[in-house]
C-alpha cells in the first residue's frame, strides 16, 4: 500500500514540478520612497533599506483560513506599492482574495517580527489588482482586472461619495469588462486609462464620466504618458506607438516597432525611450523625439525580451531585459555597458541615492544594488 | 503464403534473444516520453496553439474551447484507453484464475520464486503485465502540459500573457486576439471557482470534480476477485477511488477553474467511453456493490 501511494504522491508533484508551479508566479512590483525600497516577491511585500539591503519589515497580509479553508487562497503580491504622502503604504493583493491593504510602517504591533500594523483595507474588487493605484489629492485611483477603477479615499479606504462609486469603463465585443493592468496617469483634469482589452479612455476628475475612448487593436499592458509636447503616447501588442490629442481622443501611429509594446514608455525632455518584445528573436530598444518625430538612432536589438520600462539616469539610461541582463545604453543608442547576471529581469529598474535596484525572478536573490558602473553593492536577500 | 516466382524472400528481421514485441513497445514508449520530456515547451506550444485555433473556431469562448479540447485529447487517446481498458480487465480476470490464486499462496513466502511463475503465465496467456499501464504513461505528458496550457491561454497575470506570446505561433497572429475571453457561464476560467450560497462561499465547480471522479472511479472500478484472494488490482482501484477525488478536488479548489472544467469534462467522456465499451459496473454505486 505505502508504495501505490508513494505512487500517487511522485505523479502529483511531477504534475506540479512540470507545470511550473514552483517557480514565480509573476514578475515582482518595484518601488523606492525615500531611503525605502518596497518589493512585492509574489509571497509578501518587503521593506528594505536602500543603504545596506537589509530588510525594514515584511507584509504577507493577514491569516487565512488556511489550506482547508473554501473562501480563503493563497496571497499575491506583484504590485509595486505606493507611498502616500501621510507615510501609507498602499499595497494591493493580486491573490484570490482581491484586497487592497493600507498599512502604516510606523505602526509596528510586533517587534520581534517587524510587519506594519493594517489601517484600512478595501475588499469590494472582483477581480486581480495587477495595476499600480494613482494618488490624486485625497483619492486613490486603483484599476482592478474586473474593469473597474475603485476611487477611494485615502483615509478611510471606503469608496468616494457613494458606497460603490466606481467607473466601470466599456465592455469589449464578448461582453466582458476591460481588464486594467495599468497605472493609470493624469493632467490633473483627466485621467488617462489603457486596457488590456486595446482600449484607451479619458475620464473627467470632476465627474467621473468617459469623455472619449478609442480601441488600439491590440493589448496595452503599459500606462500611457504624457509626453513635452503635451500630446499623450501609447504602446501596444499592435506594436505602434499612438499619439492621442489628450484633448479630444483624436489618434494616429507615430511609429512601427518590431514587436509588441508592453512597457511604459518613458519621458525624458523631448525623448520617449522603450522596449518591446519580439518572439523568438528578443527585443528593442527605441529612442524617439517627440519634437522631430523621428527616432533619434535605429532601434538597438537587445539579447531578449523587454517588458520593463527603461530607467533613465544622468549619464544613461538603463535597460532590463528577460535575460537577465542590464544594458546600459545612451540616447544615441550606444551600448556603454551591460551587467550579465543569473534569472529573469522583467520589472523596471528603480534609482534611489545613487543606486540603481532592479529585480529578478528565477534567481538566488530578488533584489540587486548596483552601483554608476553596474557593480553590485549588495542583493536581497543578503550573502548571495 | 506460397512463393510462385521461387524468388528469395526478403528475411524478417529477427528480434534479439530475450526481446519481445512487448518489450519493444516498452521501449517505444519509454523513448516516447524521453522525447516529450526534453521537448517539453514543443509540446506546449502545440497544446497552446490547439486551444488557441478551437477558441477562434467556437466565437471566443474559452469555456467551450476547453470543453472540446477534451474531446480531440480524448478522441486522439481512444486507442490508447482502449487497450488500457482491454489490459486491466485481463489483468483483473487473472486474479480469478485458480493457477495463478494457487502460484499466490504455494510462494507467498518466496518473492522470486512467485515473480518468475507469474511471468511464465503471463507469457502462456499473452498478457503484458504494462498493458493496462503504458498507455496511461504516453498519457502523461499531456496531463502534466494541460495546467500550463490553460494558465498561459487564459493569461490572467503578465508572466503567463507573456509566455502565451512566446508560445503562440507566428500565423495565430494572437495581438489581436488577446486577451482571450475567460467567462464562461457564471466563472471567471483564470480564477479559482466560489459561488456565494445562503452567505457562504462554496466552490462548486471543485466538489463537482470530486463528485464525477469519484463516480468515474466507481463505475470504471473491475469487479473484485473472491475475497481472500492476493487482489492488488481492485486494492489499487480502491485505492485510487479515495486519493484521485480528494486529489482533483484540492487541484480545483486553488488552480484556475479552467481546470476544474478540464477534470469534469474527462470524467464524463471516460464513463461515455467505459459505457459504449460495456465495462461500466453500475452496482459499483450501490453499497456493498462490488461484493460478488
Amino acid at each position: 500500500m505505502r508504495k501505490k501511494i508513494l505512487i500517487v504522491v511522485v505523479i502529483l508533484l511531477a504534475a506540479v514540478l512540470l507545470s511550473g508551479c514552483t517557480g514565480s508566479t509573476t514578475w515582482f512590483g518595484l518601488s523606492v520612497s525615500g531611503d525605502v525600497a518596497y518589493l512585492a516577491n509574489n509571497t509578501a511585500v518587503h521593506a528594505i533599506d536602500v543603504k545596506t539591503g537589509s530588510e525594514l519589515w515584511s507584509f504577507s497580509g493577514e491569516a487565512s483560513g488556511g489550506f482547508l479553508s473554501f473562501g480563503k487562497s493563497p496571497k499575491l503580491f506583484v504590485v509595486s506599492p505606493i507611498v502616500t504622502e501621510d507615510g501609507l503604504v498602499i499595497i494591493p493583493s493580486s491573490g484570490n482574495d482581491h484586497i487592497l491593504y493600507a498599512v502604516d510602517p510606523r505602526d509596528i504591533p510586533d517587534p520581534a517580527k517587524p510587519a506594519p500594523a493594517i489601517t484600512w483595507k478595501f475588499a469590494d474588487a472582483k477581480g486581480h489588482w495587477i495595476a499600480e493605484p494613482l494618488i490624486v489629492g485625497d483619492h486613490l485611483f486603483a484599476p482592478n482586472a474586473d474593469g473597474k477603477i475603485y476611487v477611494l479615499d485615502l483615509a478611510d479606504g471606503q469608496s468616494v461619495k457613494q458606497a460603490v462609486k466606481v467607473i466601470e469603463p466599456f465592455k469589449n465585443i464578448e461582453g466582458q469588462p476591460g481588464r486594467l493592468w495599468a497605472k493609470p496617469v493624469t493632467d490633473g483634469k483627466r485621467l488617462y486609462v489603457t486596457s488590456l482589452d486595446h482600449s484607451v479612455f479619458a475620464i473627467d476628475l470632476e465627474t467621473y464620466e468617459i469623455v472619449w475612448h478609442e480601441d488600439l487593436g491590440g493589448a496595452i499592458p503599459g500606462s500611457a504618458v504624457l509626453g513635452s509636447d503635451g500630446m499623450l503616447y501609447v504602446g501596444s501588442y499592435a506594436k505602434q506607438l499612438e499619439r492621442f490629442d489628450p484633448a479630444t481622443g483624436k489618434h494616429g501611429p507615430v511609429l512601427d516597432a518590431k514587436g509588441w509594446i508592453w512597457g511604459t514608455p518613458v519621458v525624458d525632455g523631448d525623448n520617449l525611450y522603450f522596449g518591446d518584445v519580439v518572439s523568438g528573436v528578443g527585443g528593442y530598444f527605441y529612442s524617439y523625439n517627440t519634437k522631430t518625430g523621428k527616432l533619434n538612432s535605429e532601434p538597438v536589438k537587445l539579447d531578449s525580451e523587454i517588458t520593463a520600462s527603461p530607467l533613465v539616469l544622468p549619464d544613461h539610461i538603463l535597460v532590463a531585459t528577460e535575460s537577465g541582463k542590464i544594458y546600459a545604453v545612451n540616447a544615441e543608442g550606444s551600448t556603454l555597458w551591460f551587467e550579465p547576471t543569473k534569472g529573469k529581469a522583467y520589472t523596471t529598474p528603480v534609482a534611489a541615492d545613487g543606486e540603481v535596484l532592479v529585480s529578478y525572478i528565477d534567481s538566488d536573490y530578488y533584489l540587486i544594488a548596483l552601483d554608476n558602473d553596474g557593480h553590485k553593492k549588495w542583493t536581497f536577500p543578503a550573502g548571495k | 503464403m506460397k512463393n510462385p516466382d521461387n524468388k528469395p524472400q526478403p528475411k524478417q528481421p529477427e528480434l534479439p534473444q530475450g526481446f519481445s514485441t512487448e518489450t519493444l513497445k516498452t521501449i517505444a514508449v519509454i523513448g516516447l516520453l524521453v522525447l516529450a520530456f526534453t521537448n517539453w515547451n514543443a509540446v506546449i506550444a502545440v497544446m497552446v496553439n490547439a486551444m488557441i485555433l478551437i477558441y477562434r473556431i467556437v466565437g471566443h469562448n474559452f469555456g467551450f474551447a476547453i470543453i472540446l479540447f477534451t474531446i480531440l485529447i480524448r478522441v486522439i487517446s481512444w486507442p490508447l484507453n482502449a487497450q488500457q481498458m482491454k489490459g486491466a480487465t485481463a489483468m483483473q480476470e487473472m486474479q480469478n484464475d485458480k493457477e495463478w490464486q494457487a502460484i499466490q499462496k504455494k510462494y507467498a513466502k518466496d518473492r522470486e520464486k512467485l515473480s518468475q511463475e507469474q511471468m511464465r503465465i503471463y507469457r502462456e496467456r499473452g498478457i503484458n503485465p504494462f498493458g493496462s499501464c503504458l498507455p496511461t504513461l504516453i498519457q502523461f505528458p499531456i496531463l502534466f502540459a494541460l495546467i500550463p496550457t490553460i494558465t498561459y491561454a487564459i493569461g490572467s497575470t503578465p508572466l503567463s500573457l507573456l509566455r502565451l506570446s512566446g508560445y503562440a505561433y507566428n500565423f495565430q497572429n494572437v495581438a489581436s486576439l488577446l486577451p482571450l475571453n475567460s467567462k464562461f457561464l457564471w466563472m471567471d476560467l483564470g480564477l479559482p471557482e466560489r459561488t456565494l450560497l445562503l452567505g457562504f462561499s462554496i466552490p462548486v465547480l471543485a466538489l463537482i470534480v470530486g463528485l464525477t471522479t469519484y463516480v468515474q472511479t466507481k463505475l470504471t472500478m473491475p469487479p473484485a476477485a473472491d475475497p481472500g484472494a492476493n487482489d492488488q488490482a481492485a486494492a489499487t482501484s480502491k485505492m485510487m477511488g479515495i486519493y484521485m477525488p480528494v486529489m482533483l478536488f484540492f487541484f480545483s479548489l486553488n488552480y484556475a477553474s479552467g481546470l476544474a472544467v478540464y477534470f469534469i469534462t474527462s470524467n464524463l467522456l471516460a464513463i461515455v467511453q467505459y459505457a459504449m465499451m460495456g465495462r461500466v459496473n453500475w452496482r459499483n454505486l450501490l453499497p456493498g456493490g462490488q461484493k460478488k
